[in-house]
């Protein structure tokens, strides 16, 4: 029987039809295309959740399998096949739909933020049409190969969508010439990571001689035990393409960078969607990631280091894009720990046959989705509110802000809500999420694992973290929010703004709350078909996901509470220093500020290494061979044949003037040799 | 068969070409107008050859008795398979294409015409020949056509770039020359077919080795491979835009072509490949990289194009050097991708020059205002070229890059793949940074952009078409490994 599910794949091709049509006929439509784009995203949001709710009543659902429909044969060619399907289980249900849903949203929201933009409307739509194809496909996808095809296809569109405004731009050249800087950084920079994924590729190619999702995941722990060191290199090799485009350090510098673009384009992909791919590649790949503990380990350190190193950025920082820019870094540092850490305890569990640490290792698993479903919400949320304030203040400074709670209440309400959420305040999403995620990277702590003073470590990175996050949130609050008005404001943005910052801000408050109805006992069954043996009996885990069980794991256990609190000193603090304290330009002038503040504040020097090692790999290389080529190589070709013709009159001469002459050289030369040869040939026997 | 359609491959540009030689005084402007027709009636016989099944295209060889005296044999012999199906193609395409894109070329369009239509019937002639004589003149046919458009239609330094390809080019064949009369004298005594020498081959090793070098370096010149490259982009910046995409689209293929075709014969060479093949691989790696960093210290759009064609066919190089199924069938399918894709590249470049008055990337900026169809096709070449997934250049790359990985395993050389690894991120870099510099960022004041103006309708439609084939065949490859695909049988591995 024909269900929804055999349907998935128009999930992400009617997307990818609304780029051809408002590509070519945007112009035409009223609001260049925004409608179609839009209703290309609500048709994959419903589609999606069609699709899920036919997946979550079939038989595979309860077997614990993904249903694969296709596949078709893409490439086949020198012995080497790949085919493309579809396949659909919990975690690619889960990604369709947050990522259609806030899409929808956020092309509503465009309506109103994009108004302006005249012709350039038909280029954003197309390019956001193409970037959710890119972002669906991937979701959706059955082979490495195939998402590859689409993570390229998302890059593109965040290079282009960065350098939206990367000619005439309406703030003029230098804003033009900081769009173009930044596009081709982000481009380049995950351009690096997605040459180690293509060779990660090549190492899972070789070993398993297919790239299907299916037969790697059924595979990987013979595949494994056969070769480690090979499979060790080929996960290290595809993290890297998570690194660069989930910008975790030491890739993370292009996404501050990536805000140049509209802040529609930072809501939804430099926050909610496109840097959550690198999440969910290493979520999607959780089968084959875990044969090896060592990577595991690898996974969460980067994961922790870049959630504190991140977040201090945000500290000081005064551009409110660039505070939620250091903000996504960090949590996404957080999603990243606590599939470093599951997936550790996965890996050591399934090595030792030890099934109550792979439990515990599955809510590391599951608390890493979580947060990334709480963040992409409230992520978009406080940047679409941001983009709120730009559209109003005209600045994104936050020193010409303040006060603006009264002249538009929606939005600062709206943002409190994500702000309260991001911070890890009770009942608000992000709570749940990023206890769950302290709690993951505690745990092999907790059970005295080898390693297990580094995930104390982490886990103490991550409670400063989450010390940090509530502080440089509600600084960014209370500054903008707070206080006297430091410039001038148009008031509240329209109701194509303001109406998805509410949708989305009763999401981004109780989206968490999903924890509650089994969500992480529905989202591991994306994992039983990678770790058939491991989780033969997918019943266990039913106790151990349990709503109940995972309450009283939350609130029966101290760090809870402790979290909780410096959360809360951090609010406190934000607003002893930025509401009780009056307002005084000179302490936010960054010129004034001892060594450590400046350090932080030139995001510790990283961009100019960045500078000095291209230039000196890239340009400084060239210029030698450019030499070379000139002089040693064109040299000796130029010098000899002076030589053989005799001096100044050789190639190197051959100037204008003598046109038929050597024209004639040339087609005689040729008839010549060819006549001399023939004849040679034939009447001459041969030689 | 019935009608002989691979001769009049041959012929009809040939005709063609001999009535538009002819057609002076005031019917130069209807020169224009044959070409279009000769080349379009090419167009579609290279189309009813490649929709028919592949098992009817053996039914399509011709062979006629040319010169038979004194032991000698020399036939003319065309035939076509899954290797030639793809060449004849591209150059029946880019022919057409060409024609369209230089409809308001004033200067003397009679013998622009006639000599793009003879460069057509060499082209075609080197693709399907399946004599070593026959193949040895095509292949000399296509070289003066070459130097007349750019000597005749060139830029500043045309003499001197033309000059410079004739020498290089005319050497390079020669040795190859030499190569064939050892091959043709050594195995059947004067029987030039290839089928003949083929079956009669039995030559010693050290005539393998000697004879595959003297072959491949005549081959290795046209692809060109560095050291013997600097003829390419003195070629190119000087030649008029037409030139430059047939010279990138389908001349540097003959080289590769020819690789595969002759060298890589496992009848005749299978002795010598264990020798060549280390060489082979080196120069193809040294040609990516060397390519690449090249391209990064240019400042001219088309010499920077220029020198990724070293680089990509340096690509095809390696994929040939490992000398297996996959690399072999990939640098195929790289050869048919470069020649779509540099034809676009080129076009666009050849197009900045003459719509802004430069193509120097210092003077030039934020030309996506100015010029937004412009800038849409230069990204969609770029792109293409730098190996973006979902256009064709990605399949290539990545086939050709698991192919060397494949090779380096097996002689436990795999860190050597970090090499390759660097071309791609290096080729992505130079052309977002030339995109960067051309695009985008504040409206250049350095050039006449009261003069400066966007692509016209014509040139739109040409690159309109060659961005949905490079789209087309990057998101269905099977449209063209299908035909790389017939070709596997003919491929005896080592």
């Amino acid at each position: 029987m024909m269900g929804f599910v055999d349907f998935a794949w128009l999930v992400p091709l009617v997307p990818a039809l609304c780029f051809v049509i408002v590509g070519l006929l945007g112009h035409k439509t009223p609001e260049k295309g925004g409608y179609i784009a839009i209703f290309g995203a609500l048709f994959a949001f419903v589609m999606s959740a069609l699709v899920a709710y036919d997946y979550y009543t079939s038989d595979a659902y309860k077997l614990g399998e993904a249903i694969i429909i296709g596949p078709i044969e893409w490439l086949n060619i020198g012995g080497l096949s790949i085919n493309f399907g579809v396949y659909i289980d919990s975690l690619a249900c889960i990604m369709m739909l947050f990522a259609s849903f806030i899409s929808t949203l956020i092309f509503v929201y465009s309506l109103g933020y994009m108004h302006d933009q005249g012709e350039k409307k038909r280029r954003y739509y197309a390019e956001v049409s193409l970037f959710l194809t890119g972002m669906l496909g991937l979701a959706v996808s059955s082979n490495f190969l195939e998402m590859f095809v689409f993570w390229e296809v998302m890059g593109l569109c965040s290079y282009l969508l960065i350098g939206f405004w990367s000619f005439k731009h309406h703030e003029g050249d230098d804003a033009s010439d900081n769009a173009a800087s930044a596009a081709k950084k982000a481009f380049l920079v995950t351009r690096a990571g997605d040459v180690c994924l293509m060779a990660g590729l090549f190492v899972l190619l070789y070993a398993f001689g297919s790239l299907d999702y299916d037969y790697i995941f059924s595979n990987a722990q013979t595949v494994y035990a056969n070769n480690p060191t090979l499979i060790n290199i080929g996960i290290l090799l595809m993290f890297g393409g998570v690194i660069g485009k989930s910008a975790q350090f030491p890739l993370h510098d292009w996404l501050p960078d990536a805000m140049a673009g509209p802040t529609t384009v930072s809501a939804l992909i430099h926050a909610a969607t496109m840097v959550k791919a690198g999440v969910y590649l290493v979520a999607r790949s959780y089968p084959l990631f875990v044969t090896s503990s060592d990577a595991m380990l690898f996974v969460a350190i980067i994961g922790g280091v870049t959630a504190i190193y991140t977040a201090s950025m945000a500290l000081n920082n005064m551009n409110i894009k660039r505070v939620l820019a250091y903000s996504t870094l960090s949590q996404l540092g957080y999603m990243i720990l606590a599939l470093g850490a599951g997936g550790y305890l996965i890996s050591i569990g399934m090595q030792e046959g030890n099934q109550a640490l792979i439990t515990l290792g599955t809510m590391g698993y599951a608390a890493g989705i979580l947060h990334m479903i709480n963040h992409a919400f409230f992520k978009a949320l406080l940047f679409l509110c941001s983009g709120s304030v730009i559209h109003a203040t005209g600045t994104e400074d936050m020193r010409k802000m303040g006060g603006l709670r009264k002249s538009m209440p929606i939005t600062a309400y709206t943002m409190l809500i994500g702000s309260l959420s991001i911070a890890g305040i009770p009942i608000f999403s992000g709570f749940w999420s990023k206890d769950l995620v302290l709690e993951a990277a505690f745990a092999p702590f907790h059970d005295g694992l080898g390693m297990g003073s580094v995930f104390c470590v982490l886990f103490i990175l991550g409670m400063i973290t989450a010390f940090m996050t509530a502080f440089y949130m509600f600084r960014m609050w209370f500054l903008t929010f707070m206080g006297e008005p430091r410039g001038h404001c148009h008031g509240e943005s329209p109701k194509t703004m303001t109406v998805p910052l509410m949708i989305l801000g009763v999401f981004a408050a109780f989206i968490g709350l999903i924890v509650l109805v089994n969500f992480s006992y529905f989202i591991i069954q994306s994992l039983a078909p990678g770790l058939g043996g491991a989780l033969a009996d997918l019943g266990l885990y039913l106790g151990f996901h349990d709503s109940m069980h995972i309450l009283e794991e939350i609130f029966t256990n101290v760090w809870t509470y402790v979290a909780i609190v410096l959360a809360v000193a951090g609010i406190a603090i934000a607003y002893m220093m930025y509401v009780k304290k009056p307002y005084i330009a000179d302490n936010f002038d960054q010129t004034k500020k001892g060594f450590l503040y400046r350090l932080v504040a030139n995001r510790y020097y990283f961009p100019q290494l960045y500078n000095q090692i291209s230039w000196k790999l890239g340009y400084g290389v060239a210029k030698g061979v450019d030499i070379i080529d000139r002089n040693v190589i064109d040299g000796t070709v130029n010098g000899l044949s002076n030589a053989v013709v005799g001096s100044g009159e050789g190639l190197s001469q051959v100037q204008t003037g003598y046109v038929r002459d050597y024209a004639a050289y040339v087609v005689i030369g040729v008839l010549v040799t060819i006549a001399v040869i023939v004849l040679m040939v034939c009447y001459g026997g041969g030689f | 068969m019935d009608i002989p359609i691979l001769s009049l491959l041959v012929l009809i540009p040939l005709i063609g070409a001999i009535l538009t030689l002819f057609m002076g005084g005031t019917r130069t402007k209807y020169a224009k107008v044959v070409a279009l027709v000769f080349t379009a009636i090419a167009l579609v016989l290279s189309l009813y050859v490649m929709i028919l099944p592949s098992s009817d295209l053996a039914n399509l060889t011709e062979s006629y008795a040319w010169i038979e005296s004194a032991g000698i044999k020399m036939s003319i012999i065309f035939a076509i398979d899954g290797l030639s199906i793809l060449m004849v193609f591209l150059t029946a395409l880019l022919m057409f294409l060409v024609v369209i894109f230089s409809w308001n070329e004033e200067d003397r369009p009679n013998y622009f015409h006639a000599l793009l239509l003879a460069m057509e019937v060499g082209l075609m002639g080197v693709y399907m020949a399946q004599d070593y004589f026959l193949f040895y003149i095509m292949w000399e046919v296509t070289l003066i056509p070459m130097f007349f458009l750019i000597s005749w239609y060139g830029g500043p330094r045309r003499h001197y770039s033309a000059i410079k390809f004739f020498i290089y080019t005319h050497v390079a064949s020669l040795v190859m020359l030499i190569g064939i009369f050892g091959l043709v004298f050594g195995t059947t005594g004067g029987d030039f077919s290839f089928a003949a020498v083929a079956a009669g081959a039995d030559l010693p090793l050290m005539m393998q080795i000697f004879l595959f070098g003297l072959l491949f370096f005549g081959f290795a010149v046209k692809m060109p491979v560095p050291p013997f490259h600097t003829w390419l982009p003195d070629a190119h910046v000087e030649a008029p835009t037409a030139g430059s995409v047939l010279l990138a689209g389908v001349m540097l293929k003959m080289g590769s072509y020819g690789i595969i075709r002759v060298c890589l014969n496992a009848d005749i060479f299978s002795a010598a490949f264990p020798y060549w093949q280390p060489v082979m691989i080196g120069l193809g790696i040294f040609a990516m990289v060397y390519g690449v960093y090249a391209c990064i210290a240019q400042n001219d759009l088309k010499k920077m194009v220029a020198y990724s064609s070293i680089s990509h066919m340096g690509m095809v190089l390696v994929g040939m050097g490992c000398m297996s199924e996959i690399g072999i069938e990939f640098a195929i399918f790289q050869m048919f991708a470069h020649g779509l894709i540099s034809a676009a590249l080129f076009m666009v470049c050849g197009l900045a020059g003459h719509n802004f008055g430069t193509r120097d990337m210092r003077l030039l900026g934020g030309m996506a205002g100015k010029a937004p169809k412009f800038a849409l096709f230069m990204m969609i070449a770029f792109m293409a070229s730098l190996g973006l997934p979902g256009l064709m250049g990605f399949i290539a790359e990545f086939g050709l890059l698991y192919g060397l990985w494949e090779y380096l395993v097996s002689v436990n050389l795999t860190p050597l793949i970090l090499l390759g690894l660097l071309y791609m991120l290096l080729t992505a870099g130079y052309y977002i940074w030339a995109m960067q510099k051309t695009l985008f960022g504040r409206l250049t004041d350095k050039i006449d952009l009261e003069h400066a103006h966007d692509i016209g309708n014509i040139e739109c439609v040409v690159l309109a078409v060659l961005a949905v084939l490079i789209a087309l065949f990057g998101i269905v490859p099977t449209l063209a490994t299908d035909y790389i695909m017939t070709f596997a049988g003919g491929i005896a591995l080592i």
